[in-house]
């Protein structure tokens, strides 16, 4: 029986100054299985896998590789025990070929052989369904396929454990399906695969059983196919978790937000949005579907006055903006939470109160004759970190800095909601969070709706597309494919504009 | 609170490693570190006079050092204090040389001028910096020499006595030194020019912290993309604080040609400037830190030549321990970020090969 | 933002590090100056203790404060006397003070000064410090006004340097017989301007009385500035030598080492080429081969000479207090050196012979402009 596992990982104990990150933590890795490693951020998944990794050391516990006990004090002891690692963030060099890429670094390759290092590639790529051109530029395939690279790595370098950290989050519903597949191949190869991931119906389609990780400590480990989401999601935030979000009809209302023939260039001095209209009217969620990179960003800088507009018009509210500054437009009423909370939405040296009034600073009742008023300051930020539930150390005074990544995105919101806009722009507001906080600003975003107000949700979670939005626009390479009705779609059809197919070329 | 307690913490050992590397310099040529702090101190401190000494060399570090530390706040590195120094004071010699008013009317004209002199210096860099992304720390040396020349040439055309180097001498009402202080503090040179960097010091910290200037140019330092995002001006915010950095420098150069010297020597960039540098970081660029850093350095500089008078210290030597202790404070600041930014590094470079390999 | 700076604060600790070391290692330098008279008589007041504070520049400037400091080190030696050196932060009147303080405050009382920027600062500490007594070089003490006050406790001492640059542009035009020649000067001060007129003096005197066909062209008689600008000079000489100049005349500190170094560079090329020296005999600085110097003479005065005597004088309890002195031809205070291997014997008496003369009074070196360039 015990002879089934490849890696165990039993009683691991890791203290970091202050938290115990994994508290006596046991997984067990099956031959050729499939196990989802499931917990909200910080749950401690990372800090066990790092130290599956040799990055951290354990401070009690026993590491089993293929039943024989091993001391994993470097990555290059995982290496050499067959564990690898595809990494969230890829680590390719764009001007290389893919065979470049894999034999990049291995040891003792310096005259290199790329014909039999293709070779091997080309063959690997066939035996597990991989679909990969060895002599294709990384630069010309797309993100899918990156991936897939980044998986040919570990192939190449003989792995038999792959730990896929958070594969999906970069894909296209029908890349995350083949993906899918390919783990599929790769477990029936007799490889074995720990997923860590937060996506519940992930696991459902893919993962033979669950360990479910929360506050470092393992809640339990389950077999999927017997277990409903509901009751993983149950495990992992530690009460019941309404997954539909609950929302009536729209009501819409008048056209707050005119986007008319919208071009800007993007970083490459391109057209990267190309001559785009959209409306949104108050008391709808328009949320905006397409894969990363085809002139989201472009968008949401236009609109937010971030980047300049090569042609064609803003309105709000029937008020021309499309000259307006950054600061006009948010007195108009535009709010905007931003993609990248940290670059973008908070002063994480600042202080949670200070980080409330990053809008609002210089006008009453913040300020009196260029004196910040501290009493105002803080009650608004008291009343923001009330009604959004934000969790911080020391209330308004706590710097930004210390808070969890959900809290501080529940701030982001709150002072954004706050505001009382008529436009509340929401771009990818539940990267990264997990699904407590996911849901909160889920149901903060309705509200915003069901209170009258325009939202326009740009978001690469097509399920938090489909959930919110009351219609649905897809965006691919700067131009608007198609405008529909979320009840009247579905994520396969939206799947295909994603990917520049027109409603009814396609089928 | 408790993140800055940790910089004040952090100030201290650096100061601690610091005079352990003059210390370790002194035993290397055999001299005795404790009789050589002991002097030092001393020399800083021993009389009224020296005291009056070491603040009236603290008063214009005091001033550089907020100049450094205002600019480092908002994200920007004022390296050209020095120039911004020279135009101050060159204006303000120009009022003192020129213009025949009552004393209290000639210095209020004289320190306006200076901090507008100085506020031009800085405002270049800024617009520079601002409008065509032209980076500050380039913009503000090549400032430095062009104030360099034209101090020299204004100088010798126009403001020149008898000798060629440098400006006639201040007539007694336009300089900061008034008798009372003299006389208080033993003949010292100690002068108004203290009170203008205490004003300072206060004004810089009401602006930080409890203006929305303050609450502007820090946020455009911290977090400039953010800043822009939330609909603060960050071009304009850069060129306010390039214009505040330089009108405390020009207060520094106030202080030092027309209170610590009577005249403007020509063809010398003023150490202070760059010492302001030091004085910043070591007072974690804060006001009071500065305050302190500085009077720290006061004392420094005002013992070093007693200390060499009273042991076998020469005076290169003895120079050489106080840049070691100036730049082992400052550096070693700079040396842990370093050191926390290459684990962080290294740490993530593990974590890649752990998956390439 | 974050590296630049570090890399720069870290350039300056080096810096900093490598001018210690620099110091350090040539503060001994000066004592290696030969004793010429094994036994020297002095007085029997041999109890004071004799302090220096340098002007801007280093204590090994060649120049100024080294030949003060060799002065008072060889008077040192030779009296059994405790001497002591400080280098002030910068060059201003509250720096010195602070510096003399220093001394005082430390026993040293008898308190060396060179460079006129030393003069109202000395105004101050002669009265400031009763007890000490002061030798100001090259400059008197006033409160700033230029109207000499020179306390019972203080001397000050001139030079005529217009006298000195006579003998070494005679001596230059003498031996060169025909070419031309330039001057660079450092900051454009009385000393260095003497200097350049007295060059010019003798460089005509050398045309008319013995038929020599030097040139001097105004375009080549250039203050650099500064005193410190090494780079600065080389290029300056560089600029001139290239337009044909044979020899470079530099009073200029820190800027005539740059001229000195360029002369070098082009010696070892082959070429002919020149650098008079001043204040001391830089001779030795201008070997570029092992043996061969690029230094034709040097206008000497005698800083070391004057610090010597007035040390002697205080030892005999005859401190010339209140007094300005000046040093020049006939007190042996100006001249060329004793030793100057690249002028021939015959350039050596003719310049000997001009000596006598000023001294004489038969010729008179201006200390003017009058008609000379710049």
């Amino acid at each position: 029986m015990k002879d089934n596992f490849v890696v165990e990982m039993l009683n691991i104990r890791k203290e970091f100054p202050g938290v115990v990150a994994n508290d006596n933590i046991t997984i067990q890795l099956k031959q050729g299985e499939i196990l989802a490693l499931l917990g909200e951020n910080g749950a401690g998944k990372s800090t066990l896998m790092s130290i599956l990794f040799g990055l951290f050391h354990l401070d009690q516990g026993i590491i089993k590789v293929k039943g024989k006990e091993v001391k994993i004090t470097d990555p290059n002891i995982a290496n050499k025990l067959g564990i690898g690692m595809v990494h969230q963030h890829f680590q390719l060099v764009h001007n290389f070929t893919v065979t470049e890429n894999i034999i990049l670094g291995i040891e003792g390759s310096i005259v290199l052989k790329i014909k039999d290092a293709s070779k091997i590639i080309k063959d690997l790529s066939l035996k597990y369904g991989l679909d990969i051109n060895p002599n294709d530029k990384i630069e010309d395939i797309s993100v899918g396929m990156q991936q897939r690279v980044e998986i040919l790595k570990m192939l190449y370098r003989d792995a038999d454990v792959l730990i896929f950290d958070e594969p999906t989050a970069v894909l296209t519903p029908q890349e995350i399906h083949e993906l899918m597949k390919i783990m599929k191949n790769l477990t029936s190869e007799g490889k074995s695969i720990v997923l860590i991931t937060h996506k519940l119906r992930e696991i459902k389609e893919v993962a033979d059983r669950c360990t479910v990780i929360r506050r470092g400590k393992v809640i339990g480990t389950v077999d999927v196919k017997d277990t409903s989401e509901a009751k993983m999601a149950e495990m992992m935030v530690g009460r019941v978790v309404t997954f539909k979000v609950d929302k009536q009809d729209a009501k819409p209302g008048k056209v707050i937000l005119k986007i008319d023939k919208l071009s800007a260039l993007n970083n490459q001095k391109t057209l990267g949005l190309k001559e785009f209209s959209l409306e949104v009217r108050a008391g709808e969620i328009v949320g905006l579907a397409g894969v990363d990179g085809n002139g989201q960003t472009e968008l949401v800088e236009a609109l937010t006055g971030l980047r300049k507009i090569e042609s064609g018009k803003i309105f709000i509210n029937g008020k021309n903006l499309t000259k307006s500054s950054i600061r006009e437009r948010n007195e108009t009423g535009i709010a905007h939470i931003p993609e990248d909370r940290h670059k973008h939405g908070l002063v994480l040296e600042f202080s949670l109160g200070d980080n409330m009034i990053l809008k609002e600073y210089y006008h009453p009742p913040y300020s009196k004759y260029g004196f910040l008023q501290f009493d105002q300051i803080k009650k608004h930020a008291d009343d923001v970190i009330s009604q959004f539930d934000v969790r911080s150390g020391r209330g308004n005074a706590s710097k930004a800095a210390t808070l969890s990544g959900g809290n501080q995105q529940k701030a982001i919101v709150g002072r954004e909601i706050s505001s009382n806009p008529d436009l509340l722009i929401a771009v990818q507001p539940t990267r990264g969070l997990d699904v407590g906080a996911i849901e909160y600003i889920h149901k903060r975003l309705i509200e915003q709706r069901d209170s009258g107000k325009a939202v326009l949700l740009i978001s690469l979670e097509l399920d938090e597309i489909l959930d919110l939005s009351d219609k649905i626009a897809v965006i691919n390479h700067g131009e608007l494919i198609d405008l529909v009705n979320a009840n009247e779609t579905n994520e396969n059809e939206v799947g295909l504009m994603m990917a520049g197919i027109k409603r009814g070329e396609g089928q | 609170m408790k993140k800055e307690l940790n910089e004040v913490t952090k100030s201290l050992i650096a100061t601690f490693l610091g005079l352990l590397a003059g210390a370790l310099l002194m035993l290397s040529i055999g001299s005795n570190p404790i009789e050589g702090f002991t002097y030092l101190l001393k020399g800083g401190t021993m009389s009224i006079e020296r005291i009056g000494n070491t603040l009236s060399t603290a008063t214009t570090l005091i001033l550089t050092g907020l100049s450094v530390a205002f600019a480092f706040r908002t994200g920007l590195f004022n390296i050209g204090v020095s120039g911004q120094m020279l135009i101050g004071g060159l204006c303000a010699t120009i009022v003192g040389l020129t213009l025949d008013f009552p004393r209290p009317i000639l210095l209020f004209i004289m320190l306006i001028v200076a901090i507008i002199g100085g506020a031009i210096w800085g405002i270049i860099p800024g617009l520079l910096k601002a409008k065509f992304n032209v980076h500050e720390v380039v913009a503000t040396i090549m400032m430095n020499w062009i104030a360099l020349w034209v101090v020299y040439y204004t100088v010798q055309a126009f403001l020149i006595d008898v000798q060629e180097t440098q400006s006639a001498d201040l007539p007694a009402v336009a300089q900061l030194k008034v008798p009372w202080i003299t006389e208080l503090f033993q003949g010292s040179s100690l002068n108004l020019g203290l009170v203008v960097a205490l004003l300072a010091v206060i004004f810089i910290k009401i602006i930080l912290d409890k203006t929305t200037l303050g609450f502007e140019l820090k946020a455009v330092g911290f977090n400039r993309d953010a800043a822009l995002c939330n609909g603060i001006k960050v071009s304009r915010n850069i060129i306010l604080s390039m214009m505040i950095a330089g009108g405390l420098a020009g207060l520094a150069g106030l202080t030092f040609y027309t209170g610590f010297a009577e005249n403007m020597q020509i063809g010398i960039l003023p150490a202070q400037g760059f010492d302001g540098i030091a004085v910043a970081l070591l007072g974690i660029s804060t006001p009071y830190g500065v305050l302190i850093a500085a009077i720290f350095f006061g004392i420094l500089h005002t013992g070093k030549g007693f200390m060499s008078a009273m042991t076998d210290i020469p005076p290169q030597i003895a120079n050489t321990i106080i840049a070691i202790i100036i730049y082992f404070t400052a550096t070693s600041l700079l040396i842990q970020r370093l050191w926390v930014k290459i684990l962080r590094k290294k740490k993530s470079k593990k974590n890649a090969k752990g998956g390439v390999d | 933002m974050k590296k630049t700076l570090s890399i720069i604060l870290s350039l300056m600790l080096v810096v900093a590090l490598l001018a210690g070391c620099n110091g350090g290692e040539t503060t001994e330098d000066p004592t290696a100056t030969p004793t010429p008279e094994p036994t020297v008589e002095f007085g029997d007041n041999t109890d004071f203790k004799v302090g220096m504070v340098t002007d801007a520049g280093t204590i090994d400037d060649k120049s100024f404060n080294q030949g003060t400091w060799e002065g008072i080190l060889l008077a040192a030696d030779d009296f059994g006397l405790d001497t002591k050196y400080l280098k002030p932060d910068g060059t201003t009147q509250a720096e010195y003070l602070t510096e003399i303080g220093n001394l005082f405050d430390a026993g040293y009382k008898f308190i060396v000064t060179p460079g006129f920027k030393f003069e109202t600062t000395i105004f101050e500490a002669q009265t400031k410090y009763p007890d000490a007594k002061f030798i100001l070089l090259d400059g008197y003490p006033h409160v700033g006004d230029w109207a000499p006050v020179v306390a019972e406790n203080t001397v000050s001492i001139f030079f005529a340097e217009q006298e000195a640059g006579f003998y070494a542009g005679l001596a230059t035009a003498l031996q060169l017989e025909d070419g031309e020649v330039g001057f660079i000067g450092g900051m454009e001060i009385p000393a260095v301007q003497k200097f350049n007129w007295g060059f010019q003096q003798g460089i005509a005197y050398a045309n008319d009385t013995y038929g020599t066909t030097i040139v001097m062209n105004a375009d080549n008689f250039i203050y650099e500035g500064s005193f410190s600008n090494v780079a600065g000079g080389q290029q300056l000489a560089a600029g001139m030598f290239d337009k044909g100049v044979d020899a470079i005349f530099c009073a200029a500190g820190g800027v005539g080492v740059g001229a000195i170094n360029e002369a070098k560079t082009r010696a070892e090329g082959g070429e002919d080429v020149w650098i008079v020296g001043v204040d001391v005999d830089q001779y030795a600085d201008g070997i570029y081969d092992g043996t061969n110097s690029i230094i034709l003479t040097s206008a000497m005065k005698g800083i070391d000479q004057a610090a010597y005597d007035m040390i002697l004088a205080e030892t005999y309890g005859t401190f010339p207090g209140g007094e300005m002195l000046t040093y020049d031809s006939s007190n042996n205070g100006v001249g060329i050196p004793s030793e100057n291997p690249n002028l021939s014997d015959d350039v050596v008496t003719k310049v000997l012979k001009a000596f006598d003369e000023v001294v004489a009074g038969t010729i008179i070196v201006a200390s003017e402009q009058g008609s000379l360039i710049k």
